[in-house]
Parts: structure tokens; sequence; C-alpha cells
């Protein structure tokens, strides 16, 4: 299903994340004045890390009338059936699949529709029928698996256009309609994304859990003349030197310092505003490098988000822009459909059929998908590489944090 | 030839038997004036040791050692008072055949022995009998008898004829050796005191040990050995020589960090077990770091700057780690690299910080806690008989606690209104009236030593009186009590102790009180202190039952 009438934004197709430095010092030197006279002018500079991001998700009796598409298992069912097996068999095939050694009754092999399952990286055997190759590297070569795709009225996400057209959604929480989010039409009815919090969309989850332990944090700061009151402020998005602390939970560690990290690259800076608690920002280019398995970078156009300042002082709520979809496609096939839950072909298709933005001006095909992310983010000091007070830490944060919530918080209720 | 367990231990149970008569032997042949002492080495004292004689590359892994008893206030004076379980004798045996076999292992035959035997497979008895003696003076920290290097020498042979291979066979001896009263216990001998006579004297070994362990808390270097072996420790100059060089060296760090663990009752760490259900932040991984954070500030200040004692508890200087500081809820530079070592940066906290000294930090606090809430008792008990040398006497066994572990009544909701309540009972009272101020001034910090303002949505009253003076925090109370006499008169006293293994007898108190009216003077500094002590001519006294 296309949308011909999505907003194509019509921006310069250069990502706000691949600026090309002639001179670091010159960024640095830049860099170190913008955050040095927005230190000036604001009375109070708040410090976050953030403890937690995954794929925005929410679902209802009306997100998926068709049902899901399951998750991996059911994806080599349709694969093997594909081949000509019927239900029966193609399920006995992909149960035994470990002892089998991807073969049926009569010993033929069949464990073609298997080796998706390692993605792009996998290391073994990557042929698929005639090709010897994997084919999650060159998705079009097979054809569209017609997924299922999320449907319905509400969603979560943002209005990134200013408009509410026959594709938007409305939000669940808000009531505010327009929201902007293609994204969950793709992913919206596979099982591993159909949750609703406290559970992380599992995949997400574990790639975060596992990052941020070795990952340099990811910072957001707030300036204003007083967070405690509606007003003006300015929000930053900076990467670290260093990587979080856990606490005894598992959660992000409140009140940890981080270290700036000089290199403007992932440095973005918004305007925004504070009003009852909710924090937003007009719409600006966004860029964050990750060295996640699944963020290798997260990068919007037409950044939008609304967090919630909470009493605890952390924050959390939806960022969201146009992203390029290729580089969601990558996310999920390094991750390979094993561990991403998905079908890796169908999703490639379905992200292409709902990009909704930034179009080439070669093909006119559109590289950018609206989408939403949750974030959540926890007090932290900033601090730069002579140790000085950028951004304070402010509250005790919450009990749970990142990826101990889903661990911990039911047990809690 | 592979290493046989089996048959080897059997050997070694057989040299424990035979390492443990001589030493009876000795002690029965002595006369009826000597007294020996023995003080079993901590466990800390046993890795030293082992790391010093055979080298750093040696891995000791496990601990055979039970936990001590604290007399005195110090593990070092309890230590008077241990043996040997039958299962701590096996643990150290497993630990001896696991350091043994590294020592004899064929990479360092050739830098550990002093020669080579003329065959591998057979008795060598002038090779065995060589390292034996070379390894026996630096294990039981004295010269072996004859007697005792041809008893392990036979050890060996037999072990070598049974599983034909040299170097088991002397495995076998070094077992032996390592599983032997002289080497798990420092003895402490004596002799005649020419100066004094009718007194008694350590003899220069046992100088030489003593020495070590105070102020390097291992065992005797080579020189020191040498200086006992030549009867240089027995005059005061060739003493006083050794003490220089030993005070010189960056080792005194070690001595240090083993006093304060002791006087602090770092032991405490063992069992700590504070509730990370409440108190998240306090990861294993913080509470070793809070544990280093104390012995490097105290290191730091003691040493390094060579600054008065008493200033350590209202210092705003100290040691920070990122999750330390995160604890304490300050910025810190971060110089943290990915998969590096944990990243120690040196901090002062602002003027106006609330967290000051010893008394802040996560160390006293949380070991001076319950599981689940910090204790004001505990606390205001753990400066009275660890920092001033007071005892305060143990509860009567039939006082009811629910009122004042009662967290949740509605009425007392803070600690302050049930302590108050409990002091109502006058069987609680006089105690309760010495600890309590202490501990509802730390009340600011929860049990892991977190900064807290109210209790219950109470705020937390930090005021009190020390010794007639009021205090409105935490801040005040360290100042009161830095200036309190008591608090070092306490420092000079346990590290005396700690060092004799004993408590003072009459002459040493009147020397220890008049050392003490002068450092308060001078400045109360560690490296005078121990020099003192190292060269008082009574640090080497053997008091007789009737003066000790």
């Amino acid at each position: 299903m296309h949308h011909p009438d999505c907003r194509n934004i019509t921006r310069k197709a250069m990502w706000p994340g691949i600026p090309i430095v002639r001179s670091f010092s010159f960024a640095l030197l830049f860099f170190s004045i913008s955050l040095f006279s927005a230190q000036l002018l604001a009375e109070e500079t708040r410090g976050y890390v953030v403890s937690m991001v995954h794929t925005a998700t929410y679902y209802d009796e009306l997100t998926c009338p068709d049902g899901t598409n399951g998750s991996r298992p059911d994806v080599l069912i349709r694969r093997v059936m594909a081949d000509g097996y019927d239900r029966e068999e193609a399920v006995r095939i992909v149960s035994n699949i470990r002892t089998n050694g991807g073969r049926d009754d009569e010993g033929n092999l069949v464990g073609s529709a298997i080796v998706l399952g390692g993605g792009a990286s996998f290391s073994g055997d990557q042929s698929w029928n005639d090709f010897d190759f994997n084919p999650a590297n060159v998705p079009s070569v097979l054809p569209d698996p017609n997924a299922h795709n999320a449907q319905g009225r509400y969603m979560l996400g943002l209005n990134l256009d200013g408009e509410t057209g026959p594709n938007s959604w409305e939000h669940p929480i808000t009531g505010e309609t327009g929201i902007d989010n293609e994204m969950w039409r793709v992913l919206g009815c596979w099982d591993v994304y159909y949750v609703n919090k406290p559970i992380n969309p599992y995949n997400e989850g574990i790639a975060w859990d596992t990052a941020i332990d070795a990952m340099p944090a990811w910072l957001i700061s707030i300036s204003g003349e007083d967070l405690s009151q509606d007003g003006e402020v300015t929000v930053t998005f900076d990467r670290a030197l260093n990587i979080p602390l856990r606490d005894a939970y598992g959660s992000i560690m409140t009140g940890a310092s981080f270290a700036v990290d000089p290199n403007p690259r992932s440095h973005s800076e918004f305007k925004g505003q504070i009003k009852d608690r909710i924090l937003t920002i007009e719409p600006g280019d966004f860029y964050m490098q990750g060295e996640s398995q699944f963020y290798p970078h997260l990068q919007f156009s037409g950044t939008q988000l609304r967090f919630e300042l909470k009493e605890d002082g952390s924050m959390e709520g939806h960022i969201g822009g146009y992203q390029p979809w290729r580089d969601y496609y990558h996310y999920l096939s390094v991750r390979g459909e094993t561990d991403g839950m998905i079908d890796l072909i169908g999703i490639f298709y379905d992200l292409k059929k709902y990009a909704d933005a930034l179009p080439d001006p070669q093909t006119g095909e559109n590289t950018a998908i609206s989408s939403a992310y949750f974030f959540e983010a926890v007090p932290a000091f900033h601090v730069d590489d002579a140790g000085n007070l950028l951004a304070d830490s402010v509250g005790p944060g919450p009990k749970f944090s990142g990826p101990a919530v889903s661990q911990y918080s039911n047990s809690e209720q | 030839m592979k290493f046989r367990a089996t048959s080897l231990s059997k050997i070694v149970f057989a040299a424990l038997l035979l390492s443990v008569a001589p030493h009876t032997l000795l002690a029965a042949e002595n006369s009826a004036d000597e007294q020996i002492t023995f003080v079993r080495l901590t466990s800390d004292q046993y890795r030293n040791s082992i790391r010093d004689i055979f080298g750093e590359s040696i891995e000791v892994s496990g601990n055979a050692a039970s936990t001590g008893v604290r007399e005195a206030g110090l593990m070092a004076v309890g230590g008077r008072r241990l043996t040997l379980s039958a299962a701590e004798v096996e643990s150290y045996e497993v630990l001896a055949l696991d350091i043994s076999s590294q020592v004899l292992s064929p990479s360092r035959r050739a830098t550990l022995l002093p020669c080579t035997p003329q065959n591998e497979d057979a008795v060598d008895n002038a090779c065995a009998s060589e390292f034996i003696s070379r390894v026996g003076l630096h294990l039981f920290r004295r010269p072996l008898s004859q007697e005792e290097v041809d008893t392990y020498a036979a050890m060996a042979q037999s072990a070598t004829e049974s599983l034909g291979d040299f170097y088991v066979g002397l495995q076998s001896a070094l077992v032996g050796m390592m599983v032997s009263p002289d080497f798990l216990f420092r003895i402490e001998r004596s002799v005649p005191n020419p100066e004094q006579p009718g007194t008694r004297r350590l003899d220069a070994w046992s100088r030489a040990s003593r020495l070590s362990f105070f102020l390097w808390d291992t065992t005797p270097n080579p020189a020191l050995l040498e200086a006992a072996r030549n009867g240089d420790l027995m005059f005061e100059d060739g003493l006083n020589q050794q003490v220089d060089q030993m005070m010189a060296s960056s080792r005194i760090e070690d001595g240090l960090r083993a006093f304060f663990a002791d006087m602090l009752a770092f032991d405490r760490f063992d069992t700590l077990d504070i509730d990370t259900n409440l108190f998240p932040k306090f990861t294993k991984n913080v509470e070793d770091e809070a544990r280093e954070q104390t012995l490097r500030t105290i290191s730091h200040h003691l040493l390094n700057n060579n600054a008065d004692y008493r200033e350590l508890f209202d210092s705003r200087e100290t040691f920070l780690t990122p999750a330390l500081a995160a604890l304490y809820g300050v910025p810190i530079p971060i110089r943290q690299e990915l998969g590096g070592r944990v990243p120690w940066v040196a901090y002062t906290y602002p003027e106006d910080h609330v967290r000051v000294g010893l008394l802040g930090q996560a160390t006293f606090l949380s070991l001076f806690s319950h599981p689940g809430a910090s204790s004001p008792t505990l606390r205001g008990k753990a400066v009275r008989e660890h920092l001033l040398c007071q005892t305060i006497p143990p509860p009567p066994g039939d006082v009811d606690f629910s009122l004042v572990r009662d967290g949740n009544h509605p009425d007392l909701r803070t600690v302050r209104d049930r302590l108050r309540l409990h002091r109502e009972n006058p069987t609680c009272a006089g105690c309760h009236m010495l600890m309590d101020p202490i501990g509802l001034a730390l009340e600011i910090f929860d049990a892991s030593g977190v900064y807290r303002t109210m209790e219950n949505d109470v705020e937390i009253d930090t005021t009190g009186q020390w010794a007639g003076q009021e205090y409105t925090d935490v801040r005040e109370l360290a100042t009161l009590l830095k200036d309190d006499p008591t608090l070092t008169s306490c420092l000079v006293q346990r590290a005396y102790n700690y060092g004799t293994a004993r408590e003072p007898n009459r002459a040493e108190v009147q020397w220890l009180n008049a050392t003490h009216s002068q450092l308060r003077n001078e400045g109360v500094r560690w490296r005078e202190l121990m020099l003192r002590i190292s060269k008082n001519p009574d640090f080497y006294t053997v008091p007789d039952a009737a003066t000790n």
C-alpha cells in the first residue's frame, strides 16, 4: 500500500550526521563556543543520560485485525510451505530443524529456507536455492511475502508535518491527531513489536541492554532560566566519552558523571519549550552515533520530541522524525532473523513501500520513513574533558530505568 | 613425572606432624623464663609473604585463614589467641600444594632453585638441603637448625624415593614447611635483656619479623634478615638504620593500609550485606571501591602529604571513582577509557558540601549500618570503640528493640524519635547517650552512604552535643571530634598494640601518653608515630605475665 499523499519533504537529501568536517579543530572551537554561550545565557542546565531507547510500540484490538505475522517459526513455516510443502510437513521440518539439517522426510534439502536466520552477517552456509549468497544482502531478489501491516486508529509518535492526513494516527494518550509513524505500519504486526509498556520490543531491548555496557552513552541537556517553570529552553543531544554505570537492579545509575564528546558529529541542538512538564522542540536535524549492534547510528530529519519531565528528575517520551529506511533495514539485517524474529524480506519490501519522505532526486523514490522512538533519560552530570561542570544532575531518578524496567516494574505492581 | 596429589598429600600430612614436633621440642627446651608468642599471619600477610619469597608471578588462589577475633579493638591483638583447626590446616595444605607446584614448575626451577639435581628421577640430598635451608630462612623468618634441615630433607628423600621425581619430593618438603606453625604463625622468641637485668627482650630474628609485619605487613626482606643475622637489630644504631630504610620505602603504604583496615574494622566487609533492593547504588563494585577510597584517602593524606591524622576527619579531599561519585551525588572529571582500569580521580568537595572526612565515606557509613537501614547506634558505637578506644558494653539480653526498629511507626517517624523513647528505659539510657548523638548527626547518610534530607517525609535533625558543645551537623561534629585528644591517643595506642599484638604494660602506657602529648603539639603524623614506636626499645621488650 503506497501513500502518494505522504508528506514528501523537499529538503536537501543530505543527512545531518554526515557533516564534512574539514577542520576538526575549527569544529571543536565552534562547539565549545556554542556550548559556552548556551551556558552563559541559561540560568540552569540539567543533564541526563539516555537509559532506554527502542522503536515506539503500541497496540490495541484495531492494530492487527487480521492477526499478527507471528514470529521466527511462523516465518520459517511459511517459507517451507512456499517451497511446496503442506503445513503439517512444514511444521515438522521446522520443529526438527536442529536435528534434520533442514531436510524433509525424504532427505531433500529444504534448509535453504532457514539460512536467513543468521542475517546478512551469518558466517555459515548462506546459499538460498540457486543463489550462493544470503538474500538478506540483496532482498529484492526474492518476492514480497506480503506480511500483515499495522492498521487502526492509534499509535504513538509525533505530528511531523503539522497536518492530519488519511494515513495519520491519533496519539492514544494525548489524543493528538496527525501522528506520523509509517514505520509502525511496517513493524506493528510482528509479535516482537506487538507489545505495550512496560514490555520492550524484545530484540531491541536485548540489543540496548547489551550495548550500553560497552557503548559511549547518549546524553541530553536542557538549559533554561528556570526549568521548574514553563518557558523557552535549549535542548542538546551529545555522545559521551564514557559508558553508563549500572546499579544493582541493572538500571542505569543516576547521578553519574559523563564527559561530553567534543567531536561535533553527534551534537544536535534544538530550541524548545517546557509547558506543563512536557518538553517539546522545534523541528531540526538529529544525528547520534552509536556502537550498538542495533543502532550504529540514529538519525532523523524534521526531528520532534515530546518528553514528560518527571518528579523524580527523569524524563521519558518519544522522539521521531524522518529516518532513512535503509538504516532500519540494516539494523534488522545485522541482527538477523533469529534475533530480530521478523521476515527480513518482508520488512524490506514494507519499509520501501511505506517510506514517506525525502525522495531521491533521480528516482523519486522516498528514502526516509516517518518513525518514532521511545527514549528514557535519567539525571546525570555532564562535564567537559577538563572536568568542568556543564550540566547538573537533578533528582534521584526512578527506581527502575533502562532495561530493568520491563524486568522489575511488573513485580512492583 | 606427573603430579600425584594423593600420594603427596599423605606425605604432607606426615610432614605436618613432623613440623609441629620440632617446635614443641623447641618450646620444651627453652628455659622456664622464656615466653614464646604465636601470632597467626593474616590472609594478607600470608599472600604478601608468598609474593615476596617466591615472586609476584606465584598465584595464591584462595584464602585458608578463617576470620580472626578482635581483641582490645584489633584483630592483630586477637591474632595471639588464634590456633589452627583441622579444617584450616587442610586448607593451608591445599594452598601450599598449589603454590609449591608453581614454585617448582619447570619454568621457575632455574630461577627459584639454588641448585640442579644430578638426576631428576633420584634423590639428591645436597641440593634438597640447600633449597630447604635457603627457602626455610625466608619462610620461618629465621635460619633452620640442622635438625630441621635434615628433617625436611628426609621428607623430600622419602617422597622422591616413593614417587621417583626429585622435584615432587622437594615439593613435599616445601609443603611441609608451608604448613608448619613456624610459617603460619609469627613466632616471637625472647632472650635476657642485659640492659634491664631480670627482663627479657625479643631476639634479633623476632625483631626482624615484628618490624617487617608492623611496617610493611610482610615477611622480612633479605636486608632485614641479614641485620638480624649479624646482630645489628639488637643495637640501637643498627635497629634505627633498618627502621629508617624501611620507612623510606614505598612499602610503608602496605603497612599503613593493613593497620587502618584493622583499626577501622574492615573485617566487617566480609559479612557486609547492605540490601541492594533498598540501596541499589551499593553494588559489589561500589563496596570494593568504597573500601579502596578510604585506604587511598588515608594513605595519600598521611604518607604523601605527611599531614596530621586529625585532619582526616574534616578533610574535603578524597579520591573517587565514577560509581562512588554517583553514590555521593557529585560530578567528577571522567578519565575512563573503555575496558580500562577503574579510574580514580582526586576530588575535593566544595566548601559548603556536607560530606567531609572519613565519617562521610561509604565505608564507615555502610559498615556500621543494618542491611536495610542506617543505625545511629552502630555508627555512634563505632566512633566510640574504633576511633576513641572506648568500650561500650553489649545490651542486656532482655531489651525489647521492636520500637527502635519499627520504621513504619505512625507517630515516631524518625529514628531520632524512636531512640529518644528507647532511652527512657534507664537500662538503655547510659550507653545510648554515648552512642546515639554521634550517629544521629550521620543520619543524613543512608545505609549505603547516599545523602538524604528526609526520613519518612520528616526533615532529618542532625543537631547534638559533643563533650558539652553543641553541633548542628556532621561537619561541626567532625571538627569537635578532631579536636578531642581521645581521638589521637587512641591512634597512638592502637598503632603500638598493633605492632606488639598485645595491650601495653604500665611502663609502655607511660611512654604512649608522653608520646601522644608530644605528637599533639608537633602534629600527629603517621611517619613520625611509626618511627617513634619502631625505635622505642620498649617495643621489643617482653613483659612478664605479672606486668602485662
